[in-house]
C-alpha cells in the first residue's frame, strides 16, 4: 500500500503544458467534434502531428470550434498537443462553412502554421480544400501515411488510388501552410496521458454568416441498393455458421450486404441472388468475411478478387484458407460473439 | 492504306459497349430463357437513334453508314445475339429496303419513323415452299384499281410477330417469274387482311419473334408499291447484299464474346495444380480462335468501308456471312470445350450462346447460297458462267 | 453567358489495369479512359436543370463543358458536348503536374471571360484519386457558395437546392445563384448520347461546327503563376499480400486481431 500511494505521487506531478511565447509556424489540428467530443480521427490526426513535430522541431496546436466546447481542450493536451485554441460561439454550433472559415483563416493568417491536418470527413474536406484556396496553400486529401522531407521542412502524404490499389505520394513543397486531410484508421491514436493537462486559449470572433441554408428533411429519397456484385464489404455465410443471427449483426455492424454459399442457400439463410459462386455472384469487395465457409472452387474463383479476406472455419485444411489473408481455425460460434464485442 | 476507325467510330463503339454492357448483358438470360422480345432495350437503342444508324440524318437516322452499322452489330452481337437479330432484321433488309429503293414520299413516311425507331420493320421473303429457291414464292397480287390484293402467306419472318411495317415480295406476273415478275410492297400490320398465325419455338435467338404470316385478301395502296413494279426481286437482292455483311458483323461480336469468356476462364479454373491457361492445348485453342476472329474482323471492316465508297462487295460481304457464321459456330463450340462440364449448364452463358450461334448458318441465305453467289462472282471474273 | 458550367475529367479504365505489388508498379494493358462518373452525374444534373427550365433562359439555358485538369485531346469535351453540352472549351496548354490548385485559378478566370455563369456543377470525387478538392477550391477562387456531396440538385427562383445526406436521413438545402455545386457519383444515371448529335460533334459538322472551342491557358495567366504547389515524389505499393496467415489465441485474442484489421478497413 505504502507503494501505491508514492508512486501516486510521483504520477500526480502533473505536467503542465505551456506555449513558446512568439510561436508562429507549428503544426495544427482542427478538431472535429461529433456527439459532443473530440472525433477518433482528430485524436489520430494528433498523433501524426506529434510524430512531425518531433521531426521538425516545431510545436503541435489544436484548435476546436463549436459551442460548449471548452472542455474538449483536455482531450486535445492529453493527446498531444502543446497547445489550444477554442472557439465557443453560438453560430458554430453546427459545421457551417462561412463561419468556420472566417473564424480559421483570421487565426491561420495571424498564426502562421507551416501544415494544418484536418479529419478526413465531409466537414473537414469542405474546409480544408476551401480554406486551403483562400490562404493560398496545397493540399493532400484522404492521407494514409505521411513522411518527412527534412531538408525542405516538407510532408510527404501518400493517399490511395484506385481505392486502394496503390498510394500516390505528394509533397507541397513551397506552399505555405501545407494542408493535408488525414484518412479515420490510417494512423492510430495516440496515447491519451491523463496527467498531461495545459490552459486553452478563448478566442473572441465574429463569424459570419453561412451562405447555405437547411431548408429541412428531404423526402422520397433512398439510400443506394448497390448490387452484391459492387458491394464494398461482404459477409458470407456457409454450412458451419452456425448461428445465423450473429452473422447478420456482423454484417450490420460492418455496413456490409450478406451473401453465402451453396451450403447457406440450402439451409435457407439467403436467396439465390446472394450465392456467391461462379455459378451464381462474381464478387470483388474490399472485404470479404467467410464465416463457416469450406471454400470450394467454385465458392473461391467467385471471390479471389476481393482486396482483403478473413475467413472461420473449424476445419484447418479447408481450401477457404488457401484464399484467405487472415484464417482462423475455430467455430464461428465461439468467434463471432468475441468479434461484436470488439468491434464497439 | 489506313486502318483505324475514324473518330466518330471510335466515340460511337464506346457509347454502344456501355449501352450493351448495361443495357444488355445483365439481362440477356432472361429473354431467351422467357422467350420475349426485348421490347425495352429496342425503344433505348431507338431513343438514341441506333435503329437508324446507317440511315442518312435528312431521314432521322445517325448517318454513320455501313461502318456504323457494322459496330453496331458487333457490339450487339458480343453480348446477345437475340437482340442483334431483332436489331438486324429492323435495319438490314427491313428498313433497309425502303432506303434502298423507296420514293421520296416513302421514305419521309416509313424510313423516318423506322428510323427513330418508333415503327420497326420486318422483311418478308420466305414461303414455306421458297428457302434457299427465293424465286419459288407463291404469294400472288392482284392489281384492282390504285390497289393490289394480296393472298398468301410468308414463314419464318424475323420480327414478323410485332413489327408494324413490312416490306413484302409478292407475284405479279406468275409467267415472268423472278426476273419481272416479283414486286415488292411495303405493308402496314394493321391493315385488314394481314395476320400473324404463329409464332416459331426455335432452338436459339429465343428472344426474337420468328413469325408466320399470312395474307387474306390484304389491299395495298399502288402508292406503297417499293420500286417498279416486276422489280422486287432486285430490290430484295441489293437488301440482303447490305444484311448478309453485318451478320457477319454479329458473329464477329459473337466470336469475340466466346473468346473472351475462355480466356477468362482459362485464367480462373485450376486442374492438376495448376491454370487452364498453362496447358498448350487451350493456348493453341485460343491462339486459332483469335486467330480466325482478327481475320473476320479485317474482311468486315474492309467490306464496310467498299460499301462506304461505293464500291462493288456482293461477293465479299457474301464471304463475311459465310465466314463469320462459322467463326462464330466454331468459337462457342471451342469456349463449350473448354468451360467442360460448366459450360454446359444452364448457369453459364455458353449454352444459350451455343444454340443462339447455329442459326446464322442458316438463315440469311444458307451458307450453301453463299458459297455458290462467291463462286458464281469468281467464275464469272474469269468468263465463265456456273449459273443458269 | 452560360448559364451552367460543368467540368468534366478523365481516368484510366481501372479494368485495362495491372497493378504488379512485387514490382512495385502498374503496367497499363489497355489505354482508355473513361470520363470520370462523378463528373458525368454532374452533367446528367445539369442537363436536366436546363430541361426543368428554371434558370434564365428557359430550356435554352446553356450548358457549357470545361476540363477538370489539362487533358492532351478534346474527347472528354467532346462527349460532353454528345452527351447535351451546348459549348464546350478545351484548354490547351502543356504544364507539368497540374494540380487542383492551379486549374481553379485557371476555371475562374474562363469563368470571368464567359461573362460569369449561374451555376457551376462537378463530380464531388474522383475515381482514381479521390480528391474533391477542385469543385471548393474553385468556389473560393469565384467568391461563391458551395454545396458539396449532393445527391440531388435543382434550380429554383434564383436559388439552387439541393439534397444532401446527413448521418441520420436527408436534407434540403439551399443557396443563392451564383453557387458551385458538387455531385456524388452513383445517384443520378447519365444518359447515353443522342447517336446523331454524336457522330455531328465528332466530325465538327453541322449544329455541331463551333460547338468545341479552343482556348489557350497561357492566355489566361501569367506564366509564373502557371505554377502547381503539389509535386509528385513517387508509388507505394501495399505489400504483397500473404494468404493463409493464421490467426493464433484464443477465441477472444482472435477476435481482437480481426476486429483491427477490418477497423483499418472498413468505413462505418
Amino acid at each position: 500500500m505504502a507503494d501505491m500511494s508514492y508512486l501516486d505521487l510521483l504520477m500526480a506531478q502533473q505536467e503542465e503544458v505551456s506555449e513558446a511565447e512568439g510561436g508562429g509556424g507549428g503544426i495544427w489540428v482542427v478538431a472535429d467534434v461529433v456527439n459532443g467530443a473530440v472525433a477518433p480521427v482528430t485524436l489520430e490526426a494528433l498523433g501524426a502531428a506529434r510524430t512531425l513535430a518531433g521531426a521538425l522541431g516545431a510545436y503541435v496546436y489544436g484548435v476546436v470550434l463549436g459551442e460548449g466546447v471548452a472542455d474538449l481542450s483536455a482531450t486535445l493536451y492529453q493527446a498531444g498537443a502543446d497547445g489550444v485554441r477554442v472557439v465557443d460561439h453560438p453560430a458554430l454550433a453546427q459545421f457551417a462553412l462561412e463561419p468556420y472559415l472566417k473564424v480559421l483563416s483570421d487565426l491561420f493568417e495571424a498564426e502562421k502554421p507551416e501544415v494544418i491536418l484536418f479529419g478526413a470527413t465531409p466537414a473537414g474536406q469542405e474546409l480544408a480544400a476551401r480554406l486551403a484556396q483562400r490562404i493560398g496553400g496545397g493540399l493532400i486529401e484522404h492521407v494514409t501515411s505521411a513522411s518527412l522531407d527534412e531538408s525542405t521542412r516538407t510532408v510527404q502524404g501518400a493517399f490511395p488510388i484506385y481505392g486502394g490499389e496503390y498510394f500516390e505520394v505528394v509533397a507541397c513543397p513551397e506552399a505555405r501552410p501545407q494542408f493535408l486531410t488525414i484518412e479515420p484508421g490510417a494512423f492510430s491514436a495516440p496515447f491519451l496521458d491523463p496527467y498531461r493537462k495545459g490552459e486553452p486559449k478563448m478566442l473572441e470572433v465574429e463569424p459570419g454568416e453561412p451562405a447555405v441554408h437547411v431548408v429541412g428533411p428531404a423526402g422520397g429519397f433512398e439510400p443506394l441498393t448497390v448490387p452484391l456484385a459492387q458491394a464494398p464489404v461482404i459477409v458470407a455465410a456457409g454450412r458451419q455458421a452456425g448461428d445465423f443471427e450473429l452473422v447478420k449483426q456482423l454484417a450490420a455492424r460492418l455496413g456490409a450486404q450478406v451473401a453465402g454459399d451453396r451450403g447457406a442457400r440450402d439451409a435457407g439463410w439467403i436467396g439465390a441472388e446472394q450465392i456467391v459462386d461462379v455459378r451464381g455472384v462474381t464478387v470483388a469487395p474490399q472485404v470479404y468475411v467467410a464465416v463457416g465457409i469450406r471454400g470450394d472452387t467454385f465458392h473461391n474463383a467467385a471471390m479471389e478478387g476481393a482486396r482483403f479476406i478473413v475467413a472461420i472455419h473449424p476445419d484447418p485444411a479447408a481450401p477457404i484458407f488457401q484464399v484467405a489473408d487472415l484464417c482462423l481455425e475455430a467455430e464461428p460460434k465461439d468467434v463471432l460473439p468475441a468479434l461484436l464485442e470488439a468491434l464497439e | 492504306m489506313d486502318f483505324t476507325f475514324s473518330p466518330e467510330h471510335v466515340a460511337l463503339r464506346r457509347m454502344i459497349r456501355e449501352f450493351a454492357e448495361t443495357e444488355i448483358a445483365p439481362i440477356a438470360a432472361e429473354f431467351d430463357r422467357e422467350h420475349k422480345v426485348p421490347h425495352d432495350v429496342l425503344r433505348k437503342l431507338g431513343q438514341i437513334g441506333l435503329l437508324g444508324v446507317c440511315f442518312p440524318q435528312e431521314y432521322g437516322g445517325m448517318g454513320a453508314g455501313e461502318a456504323g452499322y457494322c459496330i453496331l452489330m458487333e457490339e450487339l452481337g458480343r453480348v446477345c445475339t437475340s437482340t442483334a437479330t431483332n436489331v438486324g432484321a429492323h435495319i438490314g433488309i427491313g428498313a433497309m429496303a425502303i432506303h434502298l429503293d423507296g420514293s421520296e414520299e416513302q421514305k419521309r413516311k416509313y424510313l423516318v419513323p423506322l428510323a427513330r425507331g418508333e415503327k420497326m420493320a420486318a422483311f418478308g421473303l420466305t414461303e414455306s415452299n421458297a428457302g434457299s429457291d427465293a424465286a419459288n414464292i407463291r404469294t400472288r397480287a392482284v392489281r384492282e384499281g390504285d390497289s393490289w390484293i394480296l393472298d398468301g402467306g410468308k414463314v419464318y419472318i424475323t420480327n414478323g410477330g410485332y413489327a408494324q411495317i413490312i416490306t413484302v415480295m409478292a407475284v405479279t406476273d406468275p409467267a415472268l417469274g423472278a426476273r419481272g415478275g416479283v414486286t415488292a410492297f411495303i405493308v402496314e400490320t394493321d391493315w385488314p387482311g394481314f395476320k400473324v398465325a404463329r409464332e416459331e419455338d426455335k432452338m436459339g435467338i429465343r428472344g426474337t419473334s420468328t413469325a408466320e404470316l399470312v395474307f387474306e385478301e390484304l389491299r395495298v395502296p399502288h402508292e406503297n408499291v417499293l420500286g417498279k413494279v416486276g422489280e422486287g426481286f432486285v430490290t430484295f437482292m441489293r437488301s440482303l447484299d447490305m444484311g448478309r455483311l453485318t451478320l457477319g458483323a454479329a458473329g464477329l461480336g459473337g466470336a469475340q464474346a466466346a473468346l473472351e469468356w475462355s480466356v477468362r476462364w482459362a485464367k480462373t479454373r485450376k486442374q492438376f495444380g495448376a491454370e487452364l491457361a498453362l496447358k498448350q492445348s487451350v493456348q493453341w485453342m485460343i491462339a486459332n480462335l483469335a486467330t480466325e476472329i482478327e481475320a473476320l474482323r479485317s474482311m468486315v471492316y474492309r467490306v464496310a468501308w467498299m460499301v462506304d465508297n461505293h464500291q462493288p462487295f456482293a461477293q465479299l460481304a457474301a464471304m463475311c456471312k459465310m465466314y463469320g457464321s462459322e467463326v462464330a459456330s466454331r468459337a462457342i463450340d471451342v469456349a463449350l470445350q473448354i468451360h467442360g462440364g460448366l459450360g454446359y449448364t444452364r448457369d453459364f452463358p455458353i449454352e444459350r450462346a451455343f444454340r443462339d450461334a447455329r442459326i446464322a448458318e442458316i438463315f440469311e441465305g444458307t451458307n450453301e447460297i453463299q458459297r455458290i453467289v462467291i463462286a458464281t462472282n469468281i467464275f464469272r471474273d474469269y468468263g465463265v458462267r456456273i449459273r443458269a | 453567358m452560360p448559364n451552367i458550367i460543368v467540368l468534366i475529367g478523365r481516368v484510366l479504365d481501372p479494368s485495362g489495369i495491372v497493378f504488379n505489388r512485387r514490382a512495385g508498379r502498374l503496367f497499363v494493358n489497355r489505354e482508355e479512359y473513361l470520363l470520370q462518373p462523378a463528373d458525368r452525374c454532374a452533367l446528367e444534373a445539369a442537363l436536366r436543370i436546363k430541361e426543368a427550365g428554371r434558370l434564365k433562359g428557359g430550356p435554352d439555358a446553356q450548358v457549357v463543358a470545361l476540363p477538370r485538369t489539362l487533358l492532351p485531346d478534346d474527347d472528354v469535351l467532346r462527349q460532353a458536348v454528345a452527351t447535351g453540352a451546348d459549348r464546350a472549351i478545351y484548354l490547351a496548354g502543356q504544364v507539368a503536374n497540374v494540380d487542383d490548385a492551379l486549374m481553379a485559378r485557371a476555371l475562374a478566370v474562363v469563368v470571368e471571360r464567359l461573362g460569369g455563369a449561374d451555376l457551376v456543377l462537378t463530380g464531388a470525387t474522383t475515381l482514381d484519386t479521390g480528391q474533391g478538392q477542385l469543385g471548393p477550391r474553385l468556389a473560393e477562387a469565384l467568391g461563391w457558395p458551395q454545396i458539396v456531396d449532393a445527391w440531388h440538385v435543382e434550380a429554383v427562383d434564383g436559388r439552387v437546392r439541393a439534397v444532401r445526406k446527413e448521418k441520420d436521413g436527408f436534407v434540403a438545402v439551399e443557396a443563392d445563384l451564383p453557387a458551385v455545386v458538387t455531385v456524388l457519383p452513383g445517384v443520378l444515371k447519365p444518359r447515353y448520347p443522342d447517336g446523331a448529335r454524336l457522330i455531328n460533334v465528332y466530325r465538327g459538322v453541322k449544329e455541331m461546327a463551333n460547338a468545341l472551342e479552343r482556348w489557350d491557358v497561357a492566355d489566361l495567366m501569367e506564366a509564373q503563376a502557371l505554377k502547381p504547389l503539389i509535386e509528385r515524389r513517387g508509388q507505394e505499393f501495399p505489400p504483397e499480400r500473404e494468404r493463409g496467415a493464421r490467426v493464433s489465441g484464443t477465441p477472444a485474442q482472435m477476435a481482437q486481431t480481426v476486429a483491427e484489421a477490418l477497423g483499418q478497413r472498413v468505413r462505418r
